[in-house]
């Protein structure tokens, strides 16, 4: 029962990426889709999901679209911008790396705050400590040294939304 | 109304592409005036989201409203879309494994920097063992 809904979560996703992909909604690209959803989804549902209850969750969703809105327009703007101010003046940055701790419990959350704070210019993750739940950060710009203060500046506002998500 | 829509949608997607291409010039002289692998990794970002990722959507969002060429805009729009989708998920993958791997095999040292976090608890392991 798990296994089976954890396919038809998988299912769901990959046949709509297809059909957004190709571009058409004809009966042959329809099955085409859903056949290789099938095998793909069959293959993979033990590695990739782990509680299929979480997929069927809308209000996880609603964050999703919410995060993704917000990120891919407040902070990636203010982070562009910075980044473009250091660019014209250059003597005015203070790179250097921090240590940022993090206390999401799912390899997604971990994955997603990283990816996020890599996808802003201006800050890259550069090692990841797994037993120790800390990020080293390679910030270009460093206003605090101490790693809670570090946090608060780079990454809180991902893990809030990260957890939310995917925990 | 609905043309109203449509024209807003076209001149957000060719501002979108236009902003893409200004923050690539910029990302490329942001390249040559830092002088550190970590730090060109930034200007790099520049260029893989906001001049990469950015100008995809706009692309997407243009197509959407031109007519005449008919349900090919559906198969420009959604390969626009998905490889837009996908650069935004793969794209910090490859700066991870560059900046992880640079710093593992000490070929640059992050110069200038205020602190180096990493180096201190390489170090505290090295000297406890």
């Amino acid at each position: 029962m798990n296994k089976a809904l954890a396919v038809l979560g998988l299912i769901i996703p990959l046949t709509l990426l297809y059909i957004i992909y190709t571009g058409s909604y004809s009966l042959f690209e329809l099955l085409l889709g859903v056949i290789v959803a099938i095998i793909v989804g069959y293959l993979f549902a033990d590695a990739v999901v782990k509680h299929p209850g979480k997929i069927y969750n809308p209000i996880r969703w609603f964050w999703l679209l919410i995060y993704g809105l917000y990120y891919l327009t407040i902070i990636e703007a203010k982070a562009h911008w910075g980044v473009i101010k250091l660019i014209i003046n250059p003597k005015k940055m203070n790179p250097g790396i921090v240590r940022i701790p993090y206390y999401v419990k799912t390899d997604y959350a971990a994955v997603t705050i990283a990816n996020s704070i890599t996808n802003t210019p201006g800050t890259v993750v550069v090692d990841i400590d797994e037993k120790n739940k800390k990020m080293y950060v390679h910030w270009i710009k460093i206003i605090d040294t101490t790693d809670e203060g570090a946090r608060k500046h780079v990454s809180e506002t991902f893990e809030k939304y990260a957890s939310k998500i995917f925990d | 109304m609905y043309e109203l829509v449509e024209a807003i949608i076209y001149y957000v997607g060719i501002v979108m592409v236009i902003l893409g291409g200004i923050l690539d010039l910029i990302a490329s002289i942001g390249m040559n005036r830092f002088k550190n692998f970590y730090l060109r990794l930034h200007a790099a970002t520049i260029g893989s989201i906001g001049g990469g990722f950015y100008p995809l959507i706009g692309i997407g969002l243009v197509v959407l409203t031109i007519h005449s060429l008919g349900t090919m805009k559906y198969y420009v729009a959604g390969i626009a879309f998905t490889t837009a989708f996908f650069l935004l998920i793969t794209a910090p993958t490859g700066s991870h494994a560059l900046a992880q791997g640079a710093h593992r095999a000490k070929i640059v040292l992050p110069e200038p920097a205020v602190v180096n976090r990493l180096l201190e608890d390489e170090e505290k392991v090295e000297g406890g063992e």
